[in-house]
């Protein structure tokens, strides 16, 4: 009798919650039978601050997607950061099966004596119509030329790139639109190495509002394989925040690329572009003064509205209610701050995050990654802040640290999935998706690895296992998949798409590797619901020439600049 | 005789915070001079920190009331201010900032309960505690603190103000999870203080929405009210 109540109220239970078949966003985790389940190892430090430096230079685990051989299928290059560890090349078979093709490429080298691998990006600095690939670094950048043939070579010294910095984040765009892709690298620490550390004082000096930290640098692209430093020419010297994460777009639709930065231990910064290769910082008027941790900067128009708006994730944790930002474009030159109101503030520890349309259905939905350090059962939090808390303490010196020892901290966060509903309003449903790992993750990076039109899920995370979530929306809508060739730059960094279908217009921009440790895709995708044919598809292309394209539904369709479209 | 001429302070005090008060803006510095010959003065503190609220100079009352008790060591009432001036400026920091003020007005609130026990000091430190997350293991100072301010009011006469002891104690209990002594000391404050609105809505919400009611009380990020007219201007 007692068993048949209890089957009964299963009967009755089942319908109450979705299941993981009803999900509108699901996703199956296949990293090792893919071939990509590498492990990203963080760097450790000999002395007596080693605890203290690996605590604070846990990034590094990163993912940068980009068809490097120009088969169709988007590859994927991993990093890891440990002195001796390799970054991975995988090369997409198809199938959803990758070789590991590091070795013939020669792209593994990165982690040495000195350096640190931090970032790493695709992008095609020579126009010659193959990814070139930058591996950033808590050192000096690694710039490797792509000779067509499946192997790269090291152009860093011939490049410029020679400055030492403790870059952490990176983002091509072409600032000045002289048709070639320049980089804005994110500085964490000031210029000091880490590893042969001159002084203890190398930490943020204030947990709000730090101004110690290594700023950014811009590097315009000269041509003959040469970056020159422009920081200071572009006016953007004078932040010295501890920069976690680069991002671009147009933010006022004028055609030129605006920048934001997300930084820890204190405010972001948004620097629209005036022309002329400069910027002009207008954090006060725009986004005003925040004492957060900004860790990710991710560019879309989440509302369909025509605005490109901003998502930075920050930590909100037990302890510390920070609440992370989508800042909702206004279109007048100021933004508002929308988490609470959209149900997206409660991310947890953030890092990386992704906007995406994982069912099709015309509104980008956002996946989240989080969490710190998951460890042993004691918790650092009461440890740390018993320092935090004494008087007159430095902050910015090793010495006044805490050993975190085996403790946690902020560890062991379920991701957040984000579902867009259309109205403003997003619903958290990672469990439901099958992506509530909770692993230290990193970055993300977002791809159609399989050409299937439901995007898939990479996710690094620190001293842990990368993962790949496989897209399996059951029931997803109609999509457009665009890659774009731009007459210069080549891969289209920047160019604005603006599809409407079904009455429902959407914008994408060509981005040049938004997001904390993760390059999606430089394709375009948008899912479009119901619609079964696309009304109108414009592109700005980074020139400004303005062209219209039919294009077919649930295809990837090639486009290049000035021709006809042409559908796979 | 003696009540005669409390109550006469008590006017007097008043007419000489409304001149101050009326002059163009708030006139810190007077308040100031004042403060520093009558170091325990609650009132003037209070009007003290009202002006600072509004003017936003927050580090200024933060060196004014350190170099208070510094001078005065043994001024109990001082250190409460002290407290509360660390208290006034949280909504207006970071996060992490916030965690430093709260530590050292705690701090303060500690050495004012050291050198008077008082209902004031107890049920100010008490609810203190309470604003830190749960991680920190001090909602059960906060309710050993709260349950001597109670017994502490229970020797004096009745005060309007002593309706906050129960509403505080409960939280705290049911911040501890002993959530039957937390609506036995909101039924026992309501049967005293029938009147009370906040203790009625904890009684009658339920479990979800008392759980969204205090984490709304203890929200460190708004503005908690410090304002100690209540303990003078109720009859």
């Amino acid at each position: 009798m007692t068993r048949l109540l209890v089957a009964g109220s299963l009967l009755v239970a089942a319908p109450l919650g979705p299941t993981l078949e009803q999900s509108p966003i699901r996703f199956e985790e296949i990293a090792a039978a893919a071939g990509v389940r590498t492990t990203h190892q963080t760097r450790t430090f000999d002395g007596p601050y080693a605890d203290t430096l690996r605590m604070f230079t846990t990034g590094g685990a990163s993912a940068a997607v980009a068809d490097f051989d120009n088969d169709g299928l988007d590859d994927l290059f991993v990093t890891s950061s440990e002195r001796g560890s390799r970054n991975r090349l995988f090369h997409n078979d198809g199938g959803l099966k990758f070789t590991d093709v590091t070795d013939r490429a020669g792209v593994g080298g990165g982690n040495d004596a000195k350096s640190i691998v931090a970032d790493a990006l695709w992008f095609d600095y020579d126009n010659d119509g193959w990814c070139d690939l930058l591996v950033v670094r808590f050192g000096t950048p690694i710039l490797y030329r792509n000779q067509g043939n499946g192997r790269f070579i090291d152009v860093s010294a011939a490049s410029g790139l020679t400055t030492f910095a403790n870059s952490i984040a990176a983002i091509a765009l072409d600032y000045d639109n002289d048709g070639r892709l320049d980089l804005l690298l994110g500085h964490y620490f000031a210029p000091i190495n880490l590893i042969d550390l001159p002084t203890t004082k190398v930490l943020p000096h204030d947990l709000d509002s730090a101004s110690n930290g290594g700023g950014v640098a811009l590097w315009r692209n000269a041509g003959g394989g040469r970056f020159v430093d422009v920081t200071r020419a572009a006016g953007l010297g004078e932040h010295t925040g501890w920069t976690l994460d680069v991002g671009h777009g147009d933010f006022n639709n004028d055609g030129l690329q605006d920048v934001y930065l997300a930084n820890d231990y204190g405010t972001d910064r948004l620097f629209m572009n005036q022309g002329g290769g400069r910027f002009r910082d207008v954090t006060a008027t725009a986004i005003g003064f925040d004492t957060k941790k900004g860790m990710n900067v991710e560019v879309a128009d989440y509302d369909n509205d025509g605005w490109l708006d901003i998502y930075t994730t920050n930590i909100h944790d037990e302890y510390m209610k920070e609440c992370a930002m989508l800042w909702h474009n206004n279109g007048d030159g100021t933004f508002t701050d929308l988490s609470r109101e959209t149900g997206t503030c409660d991310t947890l520890w953030g890092w990386g995050a992704k906007f995406a349309d994982f069912d099709n259905d015309g509104w980008l939905d956002l996946f989240v990654t989080n969490g710190l350090r998951s460890a042993g059962p004691d918790n650092y939090i009461p440890v740390l802040v018993k320092m935090i808390t004494a008087p007159g303490v430095d902050f910015s010196d090793l010495r006044n640290w805490p050993a975190i020892g085996n403790m946690t901290w902020s560890g062991y966060q379920r991701k957040k999935l984000h579902r867009n509903l259309g109205d403003h309003t997003f619903r958290e449903m990672a469990a439901e998706a099958g992506v509530d790992n909770d692993l230290d993750g990193r970055g993300v990076a977002i791809a159609d690895f399989d050409n299937d039109g439901r995007l898939d899920l990479y996710q690094t995370s620190a001293n842990q296992p990368a993962l790949l979530y496989r897209g399996l929306a059951p029931r997803p809508g109609n999509w457009v998949q665009l890659a774009l060739t731009g007459r210069s730059p080549r891969d289209a960094v920047g160019a604005r798409v603006t599809l409407t279908a079904a009455g429902r217009t959407q914008i994408r921009e060509v981005d040049g590797g938004n997001g904390y440790a993760g390059q999606s895709t430089e394709r375009v995708h948008v899912g479009i619901g119901d619609a079964t044919r696309v009304d109108s598809l414009t592109i700005r292309w980074p020139d400004g020439q303005v062209e219209q394209f039919d294009v077919q539904v649930n295809r990837l369709t090639r486009i290049r600049q000035g021709e006809a479209a042409r559908a796979r | 005789m003696k009540r005669t001429r409390l109550v006469l302070t008590l006017i007097a005090t008043t007419l000489a915070f409304q001149q101050l008060l009326a002059a163009d803006g708030p006139a810190l510095a007077e308040l100031e001079n004042h403060l520093a010959n009558d170091p325990e003065n609650l009132q003037l503190a209070n009007a003290y920190r009202r002006s600072i609220i509004e003017s936003g100079e927050y580090d200024r009352a933060l060196r004014f009331f350190a170099r208070l008790v510094e001078t005065h060591t043994v001024a109990a009432n001082a250190y409460l201010s002290y407290g509360f001036a660390h208290v006034d400026k949280i909504p207006t920091v970071g996060a992490v900032t916030q965690v430093v003020l709260a530590g050292a007005a705690l701090s303060a609130f500690t050495r004012a309960v050291e050198l008077r026990p008082s209902w004031i000091a107890y049920y100010t430190r008490g609810s203190s505690y309470l604003f830190w997350p749960k991680i920190f293991g001090r909602a059960p100072l906060g309710v050993a603190d709260l349950e001597e301010a109670l017994r502490i009011q229970q020797r004096e006469p009745k005060r309007p103000y002593h309706v906050r002891t129960f509403l505080a104690l409960g939280d705290g209990y049911w911040k501890v999870e002993q959530y039957d002594r937390a609506r036995a000391t909101w039924e026992q404050g309501l049967k005293q203080f029938p009147e009370s609105e906040a203790l009625r809505a904890r009684i009658t919400a339920d479990a979800g929405r008392l759980a969204v009611m205090l984490d709304a009380a203890f929200d460190p990020t708004r503005r908690v009210d410090t304002d100690l007219s209540p303990l003078w201007n109720e009859p």
